[in-house]
């Protein structure tokens, strides 16, 4: 009876150190796939596709932008329905400004967020109406996910659309483009144009963390392997 | 098992010391302030502190093996390591108990 109780206390052990092995080979594992997934959405995000398509062709309202969508250089006709300012605004040459954005609206139902230049620069084309359509081209960027202001009148915190969806019935697309030319049927409408962010085409932090957490979780693996062989070493 | 202590006191002291940087600077930056600067400057807070923490816990196991430790205790002293206070309350727990 002491025999095979002490058997199955035994193998009660056994399996709970397989049980804790498993476990922590499973977690490294899981931090190996996501630091594999992160190096794959990252060469998607940093490839940069100069050819110029239409926005729809590559991308839908009321949905979430495709990776493969990402930083393209898009072409777009519309006509500006709003116009406001986003503060505290960092470029690629990382100097921060306030920045003149447009809600363009495209066809009938959709519209987009421009960045259209400086706010400062914000009355040098008098002439544009509110009826005019305007032919833009430039970069289509993921929306921000922090605010750099305060949410007020006339004023948003980020460049995402989700900010002004109580202000219109549009369908809006997710992100933002910053334009490089806008011109309309007659005249190119001449500006100084923000510099968007340079890509990263280095692996950021993450990626190495998650690496490293792989190690440390095999390294707690191997430890609950080794442990009763310890503890019996310790004893005698 | 002098040398098992000595090791465990270390670690149990930069365990906590990388715990208090982790609530009380590296969370409420990331996850209070909205500042991207201050969030990478951080960043390297959580990296370290969990490499520091297989350290202490690799420190903990061999102690808590040399000093015949029950399952449940040991488990407690492992644990012990993800508290901002609670390292230095079983490190000091431990040295009145075994020096």
């Amino acid at each position: 009876m002491t025999q095979k109780s002490s058997f199955l206390t035994k193998l009660g052990q056994v399996v709970a150190v397989l049980l804790v092995t498993a476990l922590f080979v499973a977690l490294g594992l899981w931090q190996l796939q996501r630091a594999a997934d992160l190096k794959e959405s990252l060469k998607v995000a940093t490839a940069v596709d100069m050819n110029v398509v239409p926005l729809e062709s590559i991308t839908r309202p009321r949905q979430a932008i495709p990776p493969s969508a990402l930083n393209r250089t898009v072409s777009i006709t519309g006509k500006y329905i709003a116009n406001f300012k986003a503060a505290n605004q960092k470029d690629g040459n990382e100097l921060i400004q306030d920045w003149e954005v447009a809600l363009l609206q495209v066809g009938d139902r959709s519209a987009i967020l421009i960045v259209r230049g400086l706010w400062s620069e914000r009355l040098l084309n008098p002439d544009i109406a509110q009826s005019m359509d305007i032919q833009i081209e430039g970069l289509l960027v993921a929306s921000q996910d922090g605010d750099r202001a305060r949410n007020q009148p006339g004023e948003i915190s980020r460049l995402d659309s989700a900010v002004v969806t109580s202000l219109t019935d549009l369908d809006l697309f997710d992100g933002y483009v910053v334009a490089t030319s806008e011109a309309t049927r007659d005249q190119s409408l001449e500006r100084t144009r923000v510099v968007p962010e340079k890509l990263q085409s280095r692996i950021p932090g993450f990626y190495w963390q998650h690496l490293s957490y792989v190690v440390i979780w095999w390294l707690m693996a191997a430890v609950v392997v080794f442990l009763p062989f310890y503890r019996r070493r310790v004893s005698t | 098992m002098s040398g098992a202590l000595k090791r465990f006191r270390v670690m149990a002291i930069i365990a906590g010391v990388m715990s208090l940087l982790l609530w009380f600077v590296d969370l409420p930056v990331v996850y209070l302030l909205n500042n991207d600067d201050w969030k990478s400057m951080v960043a390297w807070i959580p990296f370290v502190h969990g490499w520091i923490y297989a350290a202490y816990v690799l420190t903990a196991l061999q102690f808590a093996t040399k000093a015949r430790w029950s399952l449940k205790k040991t488990v407690w002293l492992i644990l012990a390591g993800t508290l901002p206070i609670a390292s230095f309350a079983a490190e000091r727990r431990v040295v009145r108990q075994y020096s």
